[in-house]
Order: structure tokens, then sequence, then C-alpha cells
């Protein structure tokens, strides 16, 4: 175990880290749901929206979801190839990077510097330090598999080799762009062409952050949680395959009804309809391993995040597709449906998954057992409760608005004014702002427990010393 | 407690009976959204079915 020691902390680094940008998140996640409905919250010119929702958005996308995510895979790969990693320091030395670039990423945009590309807001400087971190997860991680104890190759293990091949391909293509001095960049395409490869690396950012590592943690963490192996996997191999083809042709369905040359629209729609296939290959896996005991959603803890979790995933990859098609996006789009699906996806999924997942992890490295189950069980309800409210009011003021946007009288002229559209939203605004207290409430008993059991942990290491 | 992937090799650790298995119902998910898709684009495609969005959006004017 002493081996592992070292990499232990540089994992643990990885998960407080993750936390501590998390709060950040959803702290500025808060204040921009309440600035909607209360426009004197905007502090200009730092703290108003348009400048702190990227923060939002990067902050937990980056901060949080990528942190946990090398926290983790490093654990995860650790563990598939029965060694440390291969470069200790260097794995040590990019934590440090990793917080200093997410640092240097949120006061950028609080200068308000940006690309003006969606999930790519950080300019040229930075995006030269991202390319850096992710080489040297690159290198910890091929080197770590190719130099590997155990022959065979677990299926997290491909999802997570997924998952940095394409996000360095998705990164540096989308991020080409021609400086204009050292804040201030262009992006290498021009209109429609820009707009294709920026929402090819949008949908697929969703793809490789939100959903491949995501997916190496549950088919991971499960099994261990609960000690049943996967139902099937062939299944989880022909879902990953397929994923991962298809998941690249997508991105064209965020420009349905626009310049984009009709066929290009079509392809992308018919890829993410079929993207329902693979994703529902790890759904009915991961339903069908619980199935061979259901017992263990009461006798351990963790199953119901993992089950909860798969099943937003499901939801996910079937309203997601959903979207795509045409008469649907005509609809919804640019409505704020479309948050309604990014948070079910990222409070329902992603964080479930990876909460659940630290809650195994924590103990394991301190070698002790979680500080309470009842604190987790509190965490588990009201982060559930919360997103469904979230993502309930989202979907009912979406359809409204983009009813109210569509409706014409038989002249053809507008039936409502904008702002008669926008009164209508400050309701469910602030229904979507309690929803969020709700879910901020559950991290926060999720960071107390991990606090707790990490203070325990430490007490129990110095006594055994 | 069984064994599991971090003290046994990985292959000791699979579900024997349905590791190879595939469900029917998703089998039938998996080709029937291949299938769909291609009639789907050629449906949508300006070069195959002369269809346009802008032709779609002229057409939903004179309704």
């Amino acid at each position: 175990m002493s081996d592992y020691q070292y990499d232990h902390q540089t994992v643990k680094g990885f998960i407080v880290s993750s936390i501590f940008w998390g709060v950040v998140g959803i702290v500025v996640g808060l204040w921009i749901s309440i600035q909607l409905w209360r426009p004197e919250l905007n502090i200009p010119p730092f703290f108003t929206y348009g400048r702190l929702r990227v923060v939002h958005t990067n902050g937990l996308a980056f901060g949080l979801g990528i942190g946990a995510i090398f926290g983790l895979s490093y654990y995860i790969v650790m563990r598939l190839t029965k060694r440390p990693l291969l470069f200790p320091k260097l794995a040590r030395f990019h934590l440090y990077l990793f917080n200093a670039a997410i640092a240097l990423a949120a006061v950028s945009l609080f200068m308000g510097m940006n690309q003006s590309l969606e999930y790519a807001e950080l300019e040229w400087p930075l995006d030269i330090g991202v390319v850096i971190l992710w080489v040297i997860f690159a290198i910890n991680v091929f080197g770590t598999i190719i130099k590997r104890k155990e022959e065979q190759m677990y299926i997290s293990l491909w999802y997570i080799i997924a998952t940095v091949i394409a996000v360095a391909v998705l990164y540096i293509v989308n991020n080409l762009s021609i400086p204009a001095g050292l804040f201030k960049s262009y992006h290498l395409y021009a209109g429609v062409n820009s707009a294709n490869v920026e929402w090819w690396y949008g949908h697929n950012a969703v793809g490789f952050i939100f959903t491949t590592p995501i997916l190496a943690m549950f088919y991971y963490f499960l099994p261990k949680s609960t000690g049943l192996p996967i139902f099937s996997h062939r299944l989880s191999i022909i879902a990953f395959w397929s994923l991962v083809f298809a998941y690249l042709w997508t991105g064209a369905h965020h420009l349905v009804y626009t310049p984009l040359p009709d066929w290009i629209q079509t392809l992308g729609i018919v890829f993410t309809l079929f993207l329902i296939a693979p994703s529902w290959g790890s759904v009915v896996n991961g339903y069908y391993t619980v199935g061979s005991d259901w017992s263990k959603m009461q006798t351990n803890y963790l199953t119901k995040f993992f089950i909860m979790g798969i099943t937003f995933y499901g939801l996910q990859t079937v309203q997601g597709p959903t979207q795509a098609i045409r008469v649907v996006s005509s609809l919804i789009h640019y409505t704020d449906w479309v948050p309604g699906h990014v948070h079910m996806g990222t409070m329902g999924w992603v964080t479930m998954t990876t909460a659940a997942s630290i809650y195994y992890v924590i103990p394991k490295i301190y070698n002790t057992e979680i500080y309470s189950i009842k604190v987790a069980n509190t965490h588990f309800w009201l982060v559930l409760i919360g997103q469904l409210m979230f993502s309930i009011t989202m979907w009912i003021t979406g359809i409204q608005q983009g009813a109210l946007w569509k409706a014409v009288n038989p002249d053809g002229s507008l039936k409502y004014t904008f702002m008669e559209g926008l009164a209508k939203n400050y309701p469910f605004w602030q229904l979507r702002t309690v929803a969020g207290l709700i879910f901020t409430i559950g991290m926060l008993f999720f960071i107390y427990n991990i606090y707790m059991t990490m203070r325990k942990g430490k007490a129990l290491a110095a006594s055994r010393a | 407690m069984t064994k599991d992937f971090d003290d046994t090799n990985i292959a000791d650790f699979e579900a024997k009976d349905t590791a190879k298995k595939l469900p029917l119902g998703w089998l039938i998910l998996f080709w029937g959204l291949i299938f769909w898709g291609i009639y789907y684009f050629a449906m949508y495609s300006p070069s195959i079915s002369g269809w346009t969005q802008e032709k779609a959006y002229e057409e939903s004017l004179t309704k």
C-alpha cells in the first residue's frame, strides 16, 4: 500500500481542489440565477451576468469536473494497471499547474477576456497552459497503461483513453486562433465554419468531459461499491466503440435552422439520434448489473447514487437527441429549456456519479469508513430534489418562451412583445433559485461528510504511527 | 465477499453467464436507429430528396 501513498496524496489533492472550485462555481451559479430576476445584483464591471456566467460554466466544467476527472482517473488507472503512476512527481506538478490554470482562468474571465466561443472562452495564452496540462495527463495515463501489470484492460481504461485523445484533438482544433495582442485573438475559422467547428467542440466537451470519464467512474466504482460484476462485458465494449464513433459527428445539431448546409445539419441529427443506442447500452448494463441483486440498493448507500446517476444519464440521452429533431429544436432552441437539459446532465448524472466515486475513494485512501452514511443520504435526497426542481421549472418556462415567441397574429406580426415573454419567466426563475439553493445545501452535506472523513482518517493515521 | 478486479484478474471478476450477452431489445434499438438514420438522411438531404429548409419554410408560410 505504501507504494501508492504519494500518488494517493496527489489524487486527494485533485479531489479537494475540485471541491474548492466546485464551491466557487456553485456560489456564482446561485448569484447569476438571482441576477436574472434581481438585476441590481449585477455589479459592473467584474460581477455582471455576462462575466459571471462564464465563471460559472468554466468553474464547474473545468474546475469541479476536470479536477475530479484528473484525480479519479489517476486512481482508476493505478487500480486497473495494478501499479503506481509511472511519473508520480509529474502528477504532483500537474496538480499545482491545474490549480494555477483554473485560478488564472477565473481572473481572466472576471476581467472580461473572452474568445466568445462557448466553453472555449479562455484566451490563447491560457489555452497553451491547458494544452500543457493535458499533455502531462496524457503522458502519465498512457505511460502507466503501457507499463501496466495487469494484461487485460477493463472498460474504464478505454473510456479514459478516449477522453484523453478526444479532448486533446477537440481543444486544439477549436482553439486555433490568430492572436491580436496578449489578451485578444480571432478564431482561425470565419462565419459558418467557425460556428461548425465551435459546436463540434462544444458538443463533444459534453461527450468527452461529461460522458466518457464519468462512464469510466461508473463502470469502475459501481462494481467496486456493490461487489457485483458488470452484467455484460461485450455490451460495455460495443457501447464504448459506437459511442466514441458517433459522438464526434453530432455537433451540428446545435445549428439546426441556421445557414449551415442542410445536409450537415441532417447528418448531425442522424448521429445524435443514433447516440441513444450506445448511451442506453451503458444504462441497460448498469440496471442489469444491480438487477442481479437489488438488495444492494438498501445494503450499500452508494448504489442509489450510481443508479440514479445512470437513470439521469438515460433520460438525458433521450431528451438530448429529441431536441436535435428539427420541429422540437425550432420550439425550444434559445429558450430556458436548454439550461434545464444541461443541468439534468451535470447535476443529476455527472455530479451524482462523481460524488459517489469520491465517497468511495476518500475512505479507501485513508483506510477507513465514510464519516456518516446518514449525512450521505441527506446529501442524496437534497441534490435529487434540487436538480429535479431546477430542470422541471426550466422545461416549463422554456416551452412557454418558445410558444410565446412563435405566436403570430393572422397578419404575421408577433403576438407578444419580448417584455411580455420575459415577465412570464420571473416566477420560474425565482423557483430555479430555490432549487439551486436546495442543491447547494445538499452539496454542503457532501463536503462536510468528506471533510469529516478526512479528519477521521488523519486522526487514525496519527494513532497508528 | 468475492474477489474483485483489484485483487484478482479482471477476467475472473466477470458475470460469467452474461459477460457476452447483448440484450435483444437493445440490439433492436441499435440496428433500428442505424436504418432509421439512413432513411432520415436521404429524406432531408437536398441532393437526395430535394428537401431544403428554405423550401420547407416557404411552404409553412402558405399554410
